[in-house]
Formats: structure tokens, sequence, C-alpha cells
């Protein structure tokens, strides 16, 4: 039973990490149709951005963090600039296509500047750890899963309560409509690449945390797949539910199946579990309820 | 108040679609645009909002003007902006999964005044059927409510020009009525209305001019009227010639005849 319920607690910590992830696909989803394959480098350059400000130029972590993100934020504007903007308005499969590729070239790049070796990264946040005797929360994942909940809250808060928010669910659901009623639609497409590429930022840097930071870590960006495809690739609350599904899965088969000699199989069971949804469920577990006029 | 001179575009390159079309808008007016199925009505519609661009569209000849200036190769945002011309597009274009108010809202995004909520108010007055419909989701409403939020939305962009791309697509005789109704009512508010329509009977009811396009070109031109009980018109977009048509042999006959003028 202490196994159980200690295997669920980390692994919805972890969960929360991955919804982020989640959310930042569904959001350039919804606004572009598109799947954001270059996820993992994103997430990598944000890391590396605050990597320098708060490593390389010691900045205390309350001024890096900020900065960190709208570098990252930054990133990814310059990016949707280059390599999306002219393709707004066509099919959403050749940006598709264009993110596989950013992916390849980011890579290379990070690469070349920051060589394939790993960095350490040890943020030092203080210590929250919750030690009952028999449960064992670590502080690391417990400052990821608050970090991860309270980016979630603040886009929530963005998209529902404020007038851009509108504008970015108008846009999300029709360009052209958007545009005929006076909504800046490529605006809107740049600071939903640029709000995404922070949240991927706060995701990256969480995720380095719990171990190193190297350009090999975008490969941890490929867990958003299961997450939203269990999610629906639609839907900002299925992000959540499907990070947490996804996190909850994977450390309660690390905690139950792989001592049974399965070493590994815990990076394969949120995909065993994506494919039974997908047959039960097509769209997702919260796929849009398409609206439909009799 | 709005000109369109000599415009020629092409999509994709390659597809011709207005061949110099050249026509004005006054003051004041309810302007009809009649023509049948590609005769290139929606595209010059979408050309003067500045939308043309999206669709992979290029205006290779002409200019648009308003007043003096030129609006030709400007966005749809600075369009609205600067020349008060609002474009609604056909098919009902309002945002299905967001709730009535919102998509109120969502319309008025462009503004930046303190006013927004009061105009929202009276905007709703005008449309009595939306009023207790402001919390459902816009896609659950009907068709002729969907119609007219979409005219209510535009409205919250304080036009002082309207397009309007066939308001009368998919509604009932009698709720197309009550639109058109409404339409009559803006301009006599003093927002200058272009309208383009299938249903030329109702349209040319409460429009002062009207022009017949085919083929991407002014065939015809008048006073509502006079399009009304012109013979041609009455053949063949009124349906109520004083002769059947035999084939339509002769309705190529007469685009023919009609091309040169």
């Amino acid at each position: 039973m202490i196994d159980l319920i200690q295997a669920v607690g980390s692994g919805m910590l972890v969960g929360l990490v991955y919804s982020l992830l989640g959310l930042c696909i569904v959001l350039i989803y919804k606004a572009s149709e598109a799947f954001n394959f270059a996820i993992g480098e994103f997430m990598v350059v944000g890391s590396f951005l605050f990597y320098i400000l708060f490593f390389d130029l010691h900045l205390p972590f309350i001024i890096a963090l900020p900065l960190g993100l709208a570098a990252a934020a930054g990133a990814g504007a310059i990016i949707q600039r280059l390599a999306i903007k002219p393709l707004i308005g066509r099919s959403p499969i050749s940006m598709t296509i264009v993110t596989l590729g950013l992916a390849f070239f980011i890579r290379a790049c990070l690469q070349l500047i920051f060589g394939s070796h790993s960095y350490s990264f040890f943020l030092e946040l203080p210590d929250i750890s919750i030690d009952t005797g028999e449960l064992l929360f670590l502080s690391d994942p417990i400052w990821a899963g608050i970090l991860a909940l309270s980016a979630f809250g603040v886009v929530m808060f963005f998209l529902f309560r404020t007038r851009w928010g509108l504008a970015v669910r108008a846009t999300s659901e029709n360009q052209a409509k958007a545009m005929a009623f006076g909504i800046n639609a490529r605006m809107i497409l740049l600071i939903v690449w640029a709000a995404s590429s922070a949240c991927i930022a706060i995701a990256g840097i969480m995720i380095s945390n719990f171990g190193a930071l190297s350009t090999m870590s975008s490969i941890v960006g490929l867990r958003a797949i299961p997450v939203v495809l269990i999610g629906g690739m639609d839907s900002i609350g299925g992000a959540l539910i499907g990070g947490i599904i996804v996190g909850v899965c994977e450390s309660m088969v690390g905690t139950y199946l792989e001592p049974l000699g399965l070493i590994g199989f815990k990076e394969v069971a949120p995909y065993i579990l994506l494919l039974i949804v997908l047959l039960i469920r097509p769209y997702g577990l919260f796929g849009t309820v398409r609206i439909e006029r009799v | 108040m709005l000109s369109v001179e000599n415009l020629r575009v092409v999509y994709h390159d390659v597809i011709s679609v207005l061949n110099g079309i050249s026509l004005s808008v006054r003051q004041g007016e309810v302007l009809i645009i009649i023509g049948a199925n590609g005769a290139g009505k929606t595209t010059l519609l979408r050309s003067v909002a500045g939308m043309i661009d999206f669709y992979d569209g290029d205006i290779i000849e002409g200019d648009i003007k308003v007043g003096d200036s030129s609006i030709k190769g400007l966005g749809p945002t600075d369009i609205m902006r600067r020349c008060g011309l609002t474009y609604v597009m056909e098919d009902r274009p309002v945002f299905w999964y967001l709730t009535i108010e919102e998509n109120l809202g969502a319309a008025a995004f462009s503004r930046w005044d303190r006013e927004v909520r009061k105009d929202m108010e009276k905007v709703l007055t005008y449309f009595p059927p939306l009023k207790s419909l402001r919390h459902k989701k816009a896609g659950y409403a009907s068709g002729g409510e969907q119609q007219m939020l979409a005219i209510a939305m535009a409205l919250m962009t304080k036009p002082r020009i309207l397009l309007l791309d066939e308001p009368s697509l998919g509604l009932a005789p009698l709720v197309t009525e009550e639109v058109f109704g409404i339409i009559k009512r803006l301009n006599q508010s003093g927002i200058s209305v272009v309208l383009v329509e299938q249903n030329a009977h109702a349209a040319l009811e409460i429009g002062t001019r009207g022009y017949v396009m085919e083929l991407g070109r002014i065939v015809l031109e008048g006073k509502a009227e006079e399009l009304a009980s012109n013979k041609d018109v009455r053949e063949f977009y009124l349906g109520s010639g004083e002769k059947s048509r035999r084939s339509y042999r002769d309705a190529r006959r007469y685009k023919r005849r009609k091309r040169w003028l």
C-alpha cells in the first residue's frame, strides 16, 4: 500500500511536468493545427538559455528564471517568424514537417555550440522534501510539480480571462474569421509560439534539474506525444490529465513491473497505454466534442 | 467613399478571377452586387478587405481607395482601423466554440477604448434573440441567430463601411427578410453597406444602387429599381422573364453579348 501511494505520488509530480509539455503542444496545435515535433529541442534551447544566465552569469534564481523564460520566448518567436510564418494559410502538414526539420537543425546547432557532453545542473532550491519515515518525496520533483502547475495556471488565466487570450482562442478556431474581425492572426500566432516555448523552457529546466543537461535531453520531449494523444490533441484539460496518467503509468511500471526483470519497460509503457486509449477513443480521452448541428 | 479602379486579381498566380473591375461606393448607400457563382463577388470583397493574401491571391493591377488614400496591400487589421471597413465573410463567420458574448468580445479586439462593455449591451438590444443566448456556445445557435451574431460582431468593430457576403445563405425566407430588415436599419443609422447576394429579389428591394458581375467584370450598373426592372436581370437573376429561356445555349449567348459591355 505504501509502495502504491509512493508510486502514484511521485508519478503525479513528474506527470505535471509532462502536462506542461503537453500543454505547449496543444497550444500550438490549436492555433496552427501543426504538431510541434521540435518540442524536445525547444526544451533544450530554453534550458541552455537559463543555464547561461544562472550558472555562467551567476544571476540569482529569481532574476534568472524570468529572464531565461523571456529569452526562450524570444527564441520561439524568432523561430516562428523565420520558419513558420511563411507557411500561414498553407496546409498544416507542411508546418508539421517544417518542425521535424527544425528539430534536426536546432539539435545540430546546439551540438556545435555546446558540444555533446553533459552539463551538471543543480538548482539548490530550498529543501521541501516530505519524509514521513515510510513515504519519501524528494524536493526536486515537488518543486517541479509546483512550478509546472503554476505555469499551467498562468497559461489558463491568460487564455480564459484576458482579452488577448480570447483573441488566441478565436484565432485558434479559424484564422480567416479572426482576421476578418480585425484580429491580427499573424501576431497572435507569434504570441502563441513565444508563450509555448517559454512553457517548454520551464519544463526543460525542471527536467534538467532531475539529472543533467545535455543536447540529448531533447528525447524527453517525445514524452509529450503520448500525453497529448491520450488527453486529446485539442484539449487543454486533456493535457493535464494525460500528463498525470503518463507520469503515474511510468512510475507504477517502474515500481511493479521492472523488478520482475523487464528493465527499461518504463519507457515503453506510456506508448502501450496510448495504443489502448486510441483503440477505445480515437480522439483521445478529452478530444473536443465537435459541435454538430442537426 | 470607397472606390475600386480597374482591379485585376489572380489566384495561385494562374487563375484570373477579377479582370479589371471598377466600382464606387457612395456615402450612406446600400450597394448591391449580384452575379452567378464564380463571377468573382467574394474575391472582390476579399481584395477590398485586405484578405486576398491569405487565400494566396494577388492584386496584379488596379487600385482600391478609401477617400483619396490607397488601401491596396494593407492588412485587414490596418484597413479596419484606418477606414472603418469591416468584412463579414460568407457562411456565417462566427466562432463556434466561443459563447455569444465571447464572440462579441473577440470582434472588439481591435479596439482599445473602454466602451466595449457598453457597446455590447447596445448591440445586443438590436438583436433580441441573441440576448437570451449570450452564455451559450455560438455553434449551437440556429442559422438565423448565427447570421445576426455575425452582423452584431461586425457592429462591435464600429464600422463605417460594412461588406456583407451573402447574409441570406442557407436561411429561410422569413429569416432572410428579418436579416435584411436589420441591414436596412443599420444603413439608416449611417453605415454604408456593400451587399453581395444571390437572392437578387430581396437584395434589390433594400438596395439603392446595384452592379451585375459576370466572369470578373461589371456588366451592368444602375439604380436598384432600374436593375430590378431590367429585362436581362429579370430573366437571369429574378427568374421571371417574359418568356422562359429555351435552352442553356441561349444563356451562353447572353453571356457572350454581355462581356462586351
